[in-house]
Order: C-alpha cells, then sequence, then structure tokens
C-alpha cells in the first residue's frame, strides 16, 4: 500500500515528521518497507511565460520559443507540439537543472540554433505519466513567472510504501492510516464530511417505488443548489444472495462530461501508482484510495433494463471484463447484472459493456460490500487480483459506505459537472452486527507480562473506534468498530492495547526453568553424529532440494513410483526424490565440468517413499559421492576406488559405533556396479551399500571416471544403536605380543577376508589379529593369482608365548593356507 | 698343541691393530663408514676376531696374558667406536641445527578437510542456544497435511493470509474426499504435532526444510525454517521477549539491540517481528555515518530477523490444551538468511547449488 504523507497529514494534522510517523506505524504493525521524497528534486525548474513562439527554420517538427523565466527571457526550441501562445505558461528547465531521471541541462544547439533551458513535460519531471506535450499551466493557475515548479504546483510529498499484514483492511486507505495515525499520537481522529456537490436533485422518480434509500445531504458539510429532477428511468437493485452480498448502496450523477482530470488529481494517483484516465475513472480511484473502499462507475445508459441484479453466476455463463477478456464463471462466482447479464464480476472487476466512456452521461456508483470469502474464491478461480478484490477479499467497511457514495458522487460532479441525486440506493440484505468482546485487564497483564489497568484499556479501545458497552472492576464488554473486522475475540483486544502502547513497553523476563522430559530424540542425535563424522572423512556437506524431475529419477535408475507435485514450478522440479543419488550425483557431475579434480561430497536428507497412506514414508539417508582422485601428497594422482568408499564407510560407521562393519556380497541397487559394489553390514544386519555407481547409469549421469557412491539407512543405524548398546571395555593386555607374517601365491577365486578368517579360526586362539599388509600381481605372480602377505600378532592372554609355541602355531596357518586355499607359501 | 709362531702373530696382530685403529675409527666421517671400519676389526672377519681365533693355538701360559691383552684391545675399540659415533651424531645434529632449512612451503600430508554446509553450521549454533535454555529438538514429515500447516494453525479458509505461503500441493490419485496433501511452507506445523503429542510444559525446537512457490533473486523454493514455542501456565510476552533478546545476542553480538513490531501471523496474537540491530554497520556503536551508508541495514541500523507472538488461543483449541489454563509463545525464523547475514553469502542460490568451491569457504 503506497501512502502519501501530505494527503495523511490533510486527514490528520499531527505535529510528527514524516519518518517519526513513520517509525510509530511501524512499531504498531504497518511497516513502512520504503519512504520516497517526490517533487523534492526540481530545483532550478521554474514557472516560464511564453513571450513569442515561431517556426524553427530548418525543421518543421520544432518550435522557437522565447521564455520568461521571472528573471531573464530565453531562446528554447521546443519539440512539443503543444506550445500554448504567449502569455500561457509552462514549465521550464534553467539551464544547470538537473532532472529527476539525471539529465542535465546545459545550452546547446538544436537543428542549429541555439537552445538555453528546456520546456518540459509532466514525464521529464516525473510528476506524471504524460510525454506527448509540454506541461501547460491552466489559465486561471496564479503562479508568476520564476516560481520554482515544486511551490507553484504543490509538488512536495513523501510516499510511503507499506506493507500491510492481511488483517488491516481498514488500512488499505489514506482513512484508515490516518485514523491509525491519530490512534499512536493520541489525535483522535473524526472523519470529515465531503465537500459537498454544487448542484443536487431530489431523485423523484429516479428509484423505483419500495427502493430503500439514505439521505446523503447529512454526509456533506455545504448546502447544494437544488435544481430540476433529470428525467431518467426509475433505476433498482435487487440483491438475490444476501450471504454474498449483504449491503450493496448506489448514488447517481446526472450530466456528467467525461474528460480529463485536473493536474493535482493527475499527480496524487501517479504518485501512488495509479495511471490517470478520465475524471470520472480517476475519482473511482481516488475514493479507493482515500476510504479504502472499491467503488464501480456503471454508465446509468447501458444499463440494461435500469435495474442492478446481485446474484450467482450460472455455470458456464460468460462475460468479458474490463481487460476485454472473456471470462467463464462457476455457480460459486458473484455478479453484478443488469436486466440482461452480467455487467461486472462483483468486487473484483468491471465489465467491458457497461464501463464509462467518454460520451457518458449518467453514472451510477456502486458502493457495496461482499463476503470477503467469496470474492477471494472468484479472484483466484480467475487469476484476476485486483485493487478491488485485494480490499474486498480482506473485507471493507459495510458501515461506511453512504459516507464512501457520498464523497464519490460529490467528487465525480465536482470534477465532471453534473447534478448528485440526494437520495442513494441502500440495500441491505444483512444487517452489520458489531462484535462484542469481553477483556478482563487482569488477563492482559497476566499474557503480556506487565500491569495493564482498566483505564488504559478503556481510553486504547475507544481512541480505536470501540464502544464500551459495559464495565465492572474486572472486566470491559467492547463492540468492535466496523472498519476492523479482524477484532473478534479477547485475546484481539489484548494485542490492540499491547500495539498501541507499544511492545517496547513491554518488560523482557526470562521464563521459569524447563527441564526437559523427552530430550532430543536419538535418531536426531544420530544424524548429527553421523553428519560430523562424514566431515570428519574429509567429505562436503550438500543441501539439494527435495524435489526433482521425472527424468532424473529414470537416468539414476531409482525408484519412479513418487510423490507427484500438482502444481510444479517447472518439469525439473516436479517429482519428491526417492533417492538422494541423482541430486548428489548431479553436483558431482557439474563439479567435474567446473575441472573440480577430487569430488568428495555427502548429503543426509529424506526420501520420499509412496505408501497406501495419505502421507508418504520419509526415509533419512546419508548418502556419500566420491569422483575424481583421492587427496594424496605429492606424487602420481590415484583415482577413488571401492576401497575408498568402503573405508569412509568403515571411518564413520567405527566412530560413531566403535565397531567396524563389513562390506558383503549381496542384493545392490541397479544403479550400482555389480561387482565392484557391497552391501554394508554392521552387526550382520544390512545398513547401506557401497561401490562404483553402474558405468551405465554414470554414462547417463555424465560423470567422468569411475564414480564412488554409498548410502547409510539412518533409521536401521538408529535402531541398531539401540540394540548394540555402547561399547563396553576391555582388559588391556598383560602379556607381550608376537608378531610373524605369512605371503603366499593364492588363485583370485579366494578373498583375502575369507583365508584371514581361516587363518585366525586355525590359532587356536592365539592370533589377536591377521591383518593384510601386502597384495601383488605382477611380473612372478601367474595369471589368476596374487600374492598375500598376512601379518598375525600372536598373544596369549595367560603367558608370554615361546618362539617354539609361536612357531608351532604358525605352521598351522602355513598349512590351513596350503591345503584349504591351494596356497603357495612364500 | 701351542705354537710358538702362533704367540708372534698374536702379539705382531695385537700389535699392528692397536698402532691402527684409534686413527682409522676416529677418521671416519658418517656412521656407516665407521660400522664398515668397525667390523674390519671386530665384525665376523675383523682383525681381532681373527686373533681371537687363534687363541686355542696359544700356550697355555701366555693364553691369559694375550687374552687380557685382546679383551683390553677389544674395549678401547669399542669406547672409540662410541665416543666417534657420538661425535658423528652431535655433528649432524649440528649441521642440522645450524644448516639450511626445510621447505615449509610443501603441502602438507593428512590433507582432508571437510565441511559442514553453513546451513547446519547456524543451524547447529543455533540449536545450541536454545538447547542449552532447556528446549527440546524436534522434527516432523515435509509432505504435510493441509490441516496441519494451515487449519489447525488458525488460517482462515479462504483468506488472505495463506498468500504469503504459496503452496505446493501434492498431486493425488486419492479419493476427492482425503485430506489435502502439501509440502510444508512453515516448521509450525511441528507445533501442531508435538502439541497433540504431549501435555505442557513443552519447550521445543525444530529446524527444517520448507517450500514455497518462489524462485527468484532473493528466493528460493525449498529453504529452511526453525521453529521455537514454549507452552505452560502463565508464560507471557516478557518472556518472549527475554527468551529471543537472549538468543540473539548470544547469536550475533552481545550488544544488539532488539526492537519488537507488531505483526500478524493467524496462529499468535499479539504477534510481532524483531528487528535486530544492523550487525554489518554495528548500529550500536551509534556511527550514523557508517550506519547512513549500510547497504544491508539500507540506512535504518535495523535488520527483520524472525516472527514471533503468543500462541493463539484458537492453536491450543485446535490441539486440545485449554487457553484459559495455558499460554505459550512461538517464533520463527529463515536460517537460509541467518547464514546469509554472518557468512556474508550474497545469494540464496548459492544454498543449493553445491558448488565445492562454494561449500569448501566454510
Amino acid at each position: 500500500m503506497l501512502a502519501s504523507f501530505r494527503w495523511l497529514q490533510e486527514l490528520c494534522p499531527v505535529d510528527a515528521d514524516v519518518a517519526e510517523v513513520a517509525r510509530r506505524i511501524s512499531l504498531a504493525g504497518l511497516e513502512v518497507e520504503a519512504m520516497e521524497r517526490k517533487g523534492h528534486d526540481l530545483s532550478g525548474v521554474v514557472i516560464a511565460e511564453i513571450r513569442a513562439k515561431k517556426p524553427h527554420p530548418k525543421r518543421d517538427d520544432l518550435t522557437l520559443v522565447r521564455v520568461f523565466d521571472g528573471e531573464n527571457e530565453h531562446d528554447v526550441v521546443c519539440g512539443a507540439s503543444n506550445v500554448p501562445d504567449p502569455g500561457g505558461r509552462v514549465l521550464f528547465a534553467r539551464s544547470g537543472a538537473v532532472l529527476p531521471g539525471g539529465m542535465q541541462i546545459a545550452p546547446r544547439k538544436v537543428g542549429g540554433v541555439e537552445s538555453s533551458g528546456m520546456i518540459c513535460s509532466e514525464e521529464e519531471l516525473g510528476i506524471g505519466a504524460d510525454g506527448e506535450g509540454i506541461f501547460v499551466l491552466d489559465e486561471d493557475h496564479r503562479a508568476l513567472p520564476g516560481t520554482n515548479a515544486a511551490d507553484a504546483l504543490d509538488l512536495r510529498d513523501v510516499i510511503l510504501d507499506i506493507s500491510l499484514t492481511p488483517n488491516r483492511p481498514d488500512c488499505l486507505g489514506h482513512v484508515g492510516i490516518a485514523r491509525e495515525i491519530g490512534v499512536l499520537f493520541g489525535m483522535p481522529y473524526s472523519p470529515r464530511k465531503a465537500a459537498g456537490p454544487r448542484r443536487a436533485f431530489l431523485p423523484e422518480g429516479a428509484f423505483r417505488p419500495g427502493q430503500p434509500t439514505t439521505r446523503l445531504a447529512p454526509l456533506w458539510d455545504s448546502e447544494s443548489d437544488m435544481v430540476d429532477s433529470p428525467k431518467l428511468p426509475a433505476i433498482s437493485v435487487e440483491i438475490v444472495d444476501g450471504d454474498r452480498c449483504p449491503r450493496y448502496g448506489a448514488a447517481l450523477v446526472s450530466g456528467v462530461e467525461v474528460g480529463p482530470s485536473p493536474f493535482w488529481l493527475r499527480y496524487r494517483l501517479h504518485n501512488l501508482g495509479l495511471r490517470a484516465l478520465s475524471n470520472v475513472v480517476d475519482a473511482t480511484n481516488l475514493i479507493l484510495l482515500e476510504w479504502g473502499h472499491p467503488i464501480h462507475g456503471f454508465d446509468l445508459d447501458r444499463l440494461r433494463g435500469s435495474k442492478v441484479v446481485v446474484r450467482l453466476a450460472d455455470e458456464g455463463e460468460k462475460t468479458a471484463t474490463l481487460d476485454g477478456i472473456e471470462r467463464t464463471f462457476t455457480s460459486d462466482d458473484l455478479l453484478i447484472c443488469d436486466g440482461e447479464g452480467p455487467v461486472a464480476v462483483a468486487g473484483v472487476m468491471g465489465g467491458l459493456f457497461s464501463e464509462i466512456r467518454d460520451d457518458t452521461k449518467h453514472v451510477l456508483i456502486e458502493c457495496a460490500y461482499f463476503d470477503p470469502r467469496s470474492i477471494r474464491r472468484t479472484s483466484r478461480r480467475l487469476g484476476l487480483h485486483t485493487d478491488s478484490s485485494h480490499r474486498f477479499e480482506r473485507g471493507v467497511d459495510p458501515e461506511a459506505i453512504p459516507q464512501v457514495l457520498a464523497s464519490a458522487a460529490s467528487l465525480i460532479a465536482e470534477l465532471g459537472g453534473g447534478a448528485v441525486a440526494a437520495d442513494a440506493i441502500d440495500c441491505v440484505a444483512r444487517a452489520h452486527r458489531p462484535a462484542s468482546i469481553r477483556l478482563r485487564p487482569e488477563r492482559a497483564a497476566r499474557l503480556l507480562g506487565t500491569p495493564v489497568s482498566k483505564e488504559e484499556s478503556m481510553r486504547i479501545l475507544e481512541s480505536l473506534g470501540c464502544r464500551i458497552v459495559e464495565h465492572d472492576g474486572e472486566t470491559i464488554e467492547a463492540q468492535t468498530p466496523s472498519w476492523r473486522p479482524d477484532l473478534t475475540r479477547e485475546v484481539d483486544l489484548i494485542e490492540e492495547v499491547a500495539r498501541v502502547r507499544g511492545y517496547d513497553q513491554i518488560p523482557t523476563a526470562m521464563p521459569r526453568a524447563h527441564v526437559s522430559e523427552a530430550g532430543t530424540p536419538g535418531l536426531l542425535k544420530l544424524v548429527d553424529e553421523l553428519r560430523d563424522a562424514a566431515v570428519a572423512c574429509g567429505l562436503y556437506e550438500a543441501i539439494n532440494y527435495g524435489f526433482l524431475s521425472v527424468e532424473d529419477l529414470r537416468r539414476a535408475r531409482v525408484g519412479a513410483d513418487a510423490v507427484m507435485l500438482a502444481n510444479p514450478l517447472s518439469e525439473e522440479r516436479a517429482v519428491m526424490r526417492t533417492s538422494l543419488l541423482p541430486g548428489l550425483t548431479g553436483a558431482a557431475s557439474r563439479a567435474q565440468r567446473h575441472g573440480a579434480t577430487e569430488v568428495r561430497l555427502f548429503e543426509i536428507a529424506r526420501t520420499f517413499q509412496p505408501t497406501g497412506d495419505v502421507l508418504p514414508h520419509e526415509q533419512t539417508v546419508l548418502a556419500i559421492n566420491l569422483a575424481g582422485h583421492r587427496p594424496g601428497w605429492i606424487g602420481a594422482e590415484q583415482a577413488f576406488d571401492l576401497y575408498d568408499g568402503k573405508g569412509v564407510i568403515e571411518a564413520i560407521i567405527d566412530r560413531v559405533f566403535g565397531r567396524k562393519p563389513e562390506l558383503v556380497s549381496g542384493d545392490l541397487p541397479s544403479f550400482m556396479h555389480p561387482k565392484r559394489s557391497g552391501v554394508v553390514t554392521l552387526a550382520s544386519e544390512g545398513v547401506g551399500f557401497v561401490g562404483e555407481i553402474h558405468p551405465e547409469v554414470s554414462d547417463d549421469l555424465e560423470l567422468i571416471g569411475r564414480v564412488i557412491y554409498a548410502e547409510l539407512d539412518v533409521p536401521a543405524l538408529h535402531a541398531l544403536s539401540e540394540k548394540l548398546g555402547p561399547p563396553q571395555a576391555r582388559d588391556l593386555p598383560k602379556f607381550p605380543a608376537v608378531t610373524r607374517d605369512i605371503a603366499m601365491l593364492v588363485r583370485d577365486a579366494f578373498t583375502a577376508g575369507e583365508i584371514a578368517d581361516a587363518l585366525q579360526a586355525a590359532s587356536n586362539g592365539l592370533a589377536e589379529s591377521v591383518r593384510l599388509f601386502d597384495l601383488y600381481r605382477g611380473d612372478q605372480i601367474p595369471e589368476g593369482h596374487r600374492s598375500l602377505a598376512f601379518r598375525v600378532t600372536y598373544r596369549d592372554t595367560s603367558g608370554t608365548l615361546t618362539d617354539k609355541q609361536v612357531d608351532k602355531v604358525h605352521g598351522s596357518l602355513a598349512k590351513v593356507a596350503r591345503d584349504r586355499f591351494e596356497a603357495t607359501i612364500r | 698343541m701351542a705354537e710358538p709362531d702362533a704367540v708372534r702373530t698374536f702379539e705382531d696382530g695385537l700389535a699392528q691393530i692397536r698402532a691402527t685403529f684409534e686413527q682409522a675409527l676416529r677418521a671416519a666421517e658418517d656412521e656407516p663408514q665407521l660400522r664398515l671400519i668397525n667390523a674390519r676389526y671386530v665384525g665376523p672377519q675383523g682383525e681381532l676376531t681373527a686373533l681371537l681365533k687363534l687363541m686355542p693355538k696359544l700356550p697355555g701360559n701366555r693364553r691369559r696374558e694375550l687374552g687380557q691383552a685382546a679383551n683390553a684391545l677389544k674395549q678401547g675399540i669399542q669406547q672409540a667406536f662410541d665416543e666417534t659415533l657420538d661425535r658423528i651424531h652431535r655433528s649432524a645434529r649440528d649441521a642440522e641445527l645450524t644448516g639450511p632449512h626445510l621447505d615449509l612451503t610443501l603441502p602438507g600430508r593428512w590433507q582432508m578437510p571437510g565441511r559442514l554446509h553453513p546451513i547446519t553450521r547456524i543451524r547447529n549454533d543455533v540449536l545450541d542456544i536454545f538447547v542449552s535454555m532447556g528446549f527440546d529438538v524436534a522434527d516432523g514429515p515435509e509432505v504435510e497435511l493441509y490441516e496441519n500447516c494451515f487449519d489447525k494453525l488458525g488460517f482462515p479458509p479462504d483468506h488472505p493470509a495463506t498468500d504469503e505461503h504459496d503452496t505446493f500441493f501434492v498431486d493425488g490419485d486419492r479419493p476427492s474426499d482425503a485430506p489435502t496433501v502439501l509440502l510444508r511452507t512453515q516448521t509450525s506445523t511441528i507445533q501442531i504435532r508435538e502439541m497433540m503429542k504431549r501435555k505442557p510444559p513443552l519447550a521445543i525446537v525444530s529446524p527444517g526444510a520448507v517450500y514455497r512457490r518462489d524462485d527468484d533473486a532473493t528466493h528460493s523454493p525449498m529453504f529452511f525454517q526453525l521453529e521455537g514455542f514454549l507452552v505452560d501456565q502463565d508464560v507471557s510476552f516478557a518472556e518472549l521477549k527475554g527468551v529471543l533478546t537472549l538468543f540473539l545476542r548470544r547469536l550475533f553480538d552481545e550488544h544488539v539491540a532488539l526492537r519488537f513490531r507488531a505483526s500478524y501471523f493467524p496462529f499468535v496474537e499479539p504477534g510481532g517481528e524483531v528487528d535486530m540491530s544492523c550487525v554489518f554497520c554495528r548500529a550500536w556503536e551509534q556511527d550514523r555515518a557508517r550506519t547512513a551508508a549500510c547497504r544491508v541495514c539500507k540506512g535504518t541500523g535495523w535488520m527483520e530477523i524472525l516472527g514471533c507472538g503468543m500462541i493463539h488461543p484458537v492453536v491450543f483449541e485446535n490441539v486440545g490444551y485449554d487457553p484459559e489454563k495455558y499460554t505459550g509463545f512461538a517464533f520463527g525464523m529463515g536460517l537460509d538468511r541467518i547464514a546469509m547475514l554472518k557468512y556474508g553469502i550474497p545469494n540464496i542460490k548459492l544454498l543449493y547449488e553445491n558448488d565445492v568451491r562454494f561449500l569448501s569457504q566454510f
């Protein structure tokens, strides 16, 4: 909501500068996001009088003009076609002036003729949208040549950009904001009456008999000349759906002449972001900005049957709106119709057919109250958000209708001439009932944590427009004003008291100490531990969007049965991920394209698996992605392989659980390499997988080289951690260990792990560990074989081992290697 | 059988060794050389070792005397060896201590830096503060029911309050009367879930991803919020102010001032927004020139940091708490925004592109 500070001051003349007003209303909930000064930067632009004009010697489209700027005469070349005759006054930028757009005025030659200064258009001065011709002052304007333009045209203003919360429809007009300022500055606002129209008539015969009317005259501040009633067909208003339209008022202005608006009005609309069109339309817009109440003008001559019917649309009914688009309605849309069909979408937009045109003579002004929910549904269904729907869907003031009609009719008559019907139609289908709310100041004090007196509460509520119905020692009963639909229960009034006093008046305190019963859930703690462990392994944490494209899922060969979005922003983000693979490898692929030589990423996030239930299953997963070469010291680079992935998984699990996982063959996702990946088990339970991405998938994902990917199932790990319990302390060894190495040549068919296990088993409990420390293939090794070297650590928990004991058991290990694994001991 | 020649050979050998060993050993320049020379005398093939092998051939009356002489010589050699070795070690150490410097610019080993995402870092910082104040941490689903995200939080039906929440809905081939499913637009859903599950007193914070249909220079369609709430008997707005003031001072700077402005969120009343004195121009230092030029706070000295308020009685009614008995406060903040403020991240998009060059900065 843009608001003119000048206008606010006219409505509520508080003694405070704009910064102070902005600060106070911001603290009270009307957040001023920006302030823009208008008409302050026009020094050097003055009123000048045309002294002479003649055609340019060389160019037909230019005029040579002599102007008097109050001090000197200047010869200026002007490109506009509307240069007035001598005596006319224009806005003249002297040499040296800088226009709001940044243009510096300096003497220059135009078409070979010296031009000193510039005669300006509205647009060039930033004071209007008209860039067609130069700005010419009205003949009756009293400004003398040499007067600063800002003074002469009264241009100075500050425009406040207020970010209004949706609970405050009352502040969607200047009257409401002025009222709020009055409350905050202790200066009760009293709505001013509209200036009365010069001419009014008694609308005898203009309204159909029985039509409920209201007298506007008391709402004007001056008497009008009564003229004869114009000959008009009798008008009627009928509300068919009183729930959707509780009240409908209509005023009549006859004998209007449609034309351009005066400068002050155009300037005000321009500053507030609206385009000036014609006096009647501009007047309705000004009233909207003043009262926050949208009104609509109908051309009475185009209102077929001279009647207005407010009803729901028939399913599929159509009409074209003001913007020229044909709209189709449902039976949930409220329409304003004439005797034959729709003329407006109630509260949203007028129809094309009955709009005000240049030849309009009689204007019927609509001012109504529509059900906010109804307007909102229609507005959203049509995708039509207008200044009007914005206000109606938040709730306008139903009781302001006569006052708004009086102001609107009077303004239109002032601008377009004509006479106003002294009575206006006022159909009330459902009377407004003010809410009656009980406020306990003691409750307010407890909720706010600061004393609140009954007297102060009453004073604040009354200043807001509440009527105190009754009060006793403990409670106040207040009726809320019709412009505050947001006040419906006690806590709303407590907020008003707190807000008007200022939240800064509330002290700070600390709550009673809390002792948490539940604590942080173990799963969340585990997630944090896993995250820290992954970072300790040298991985960078990634965060990807939860959604991706169907194509992403297909390319990655992950579950395509996914949660689909009904209204995605794009196909790229249309489904919820069923795997972290596409997101994480996407980041890796982008990094590779940037030339990153090593990518080490992890992510802990949720995947979404559809279930038979309403909500999907959300599964927390830790995913790891390694690509490129492993970080080493100086020297040859080596690509990441399965064992890097395995090492990271081992390190993470070891750090969190104090145990090593195993890697075994088993069922793998189809995006993993069938021979270069394995299932991660902890205490024999599957908790994830690690390995190379399937080469075909890797190609589809546009990854370079062998890329390592791993996932750990976080809830499964959590369940295991509960089962396994914390690590338990063991005795430290009392006797020394002896190490012996055993090297052997074996066929590839035997895994290092099974050989190590067998060696350990053969040691009669003396081998504390069997560790592979060398693996060799090469010249001396036959095809399909490899040389494995294990270091066996022997220790007897009951005494010091002798060489003889060790020799004996080590020999039996060699025998097992030969017999079971056909190994050649080297 | 004793051989008279053996005595001579032995004596000559001893004399020969005695005459040369000292000089030979002490001339060694390094340890390998020293060991080589030493081996020449006392190694398995050494001269002295060879002489000692002659011992059985010596006549009995000389054997003891000559044996002692040989042993004394062996000790002499050992001593010279030890002394020379010590000298060599010493001079090597001296050389290292006084000689050229190692190349300090070679890269370090064990170089495996990993990094938490900046949002995680901030989330951890924020959680640490609240957990230390006694708040529990809770979590809830990202795909949510409409009623948990809006209805139960007091959003009136067909109300513009939902305009701030441009919502992603889940496409359902489910019966039309089933509740509408959406991606949560706010972590306030966890208030509803936790309050329905537990009874007061409650103090909970819940960070998480939320989704809104905004995608432009300053909005990401997924972002992170942190919601907190406290419910008990007689909880007051003053306590809300106390907790948030302490929180922001601990997170940013002990000097920051707070400004509570009235605002509107359907699930709190009185509702407010909190502005904090700008931590970029350090507005509390009252350097007006610096504040005037500050682009972060646009010269105001204030930056909007979170939303808050007293939990609306309608929320308590919706979860089955008695609003006359219990009161509480709630607050919410954007972790992305705080991370951007704290780490000087210029563009929200950077947070979700996972560019390693970006991730490695935190």
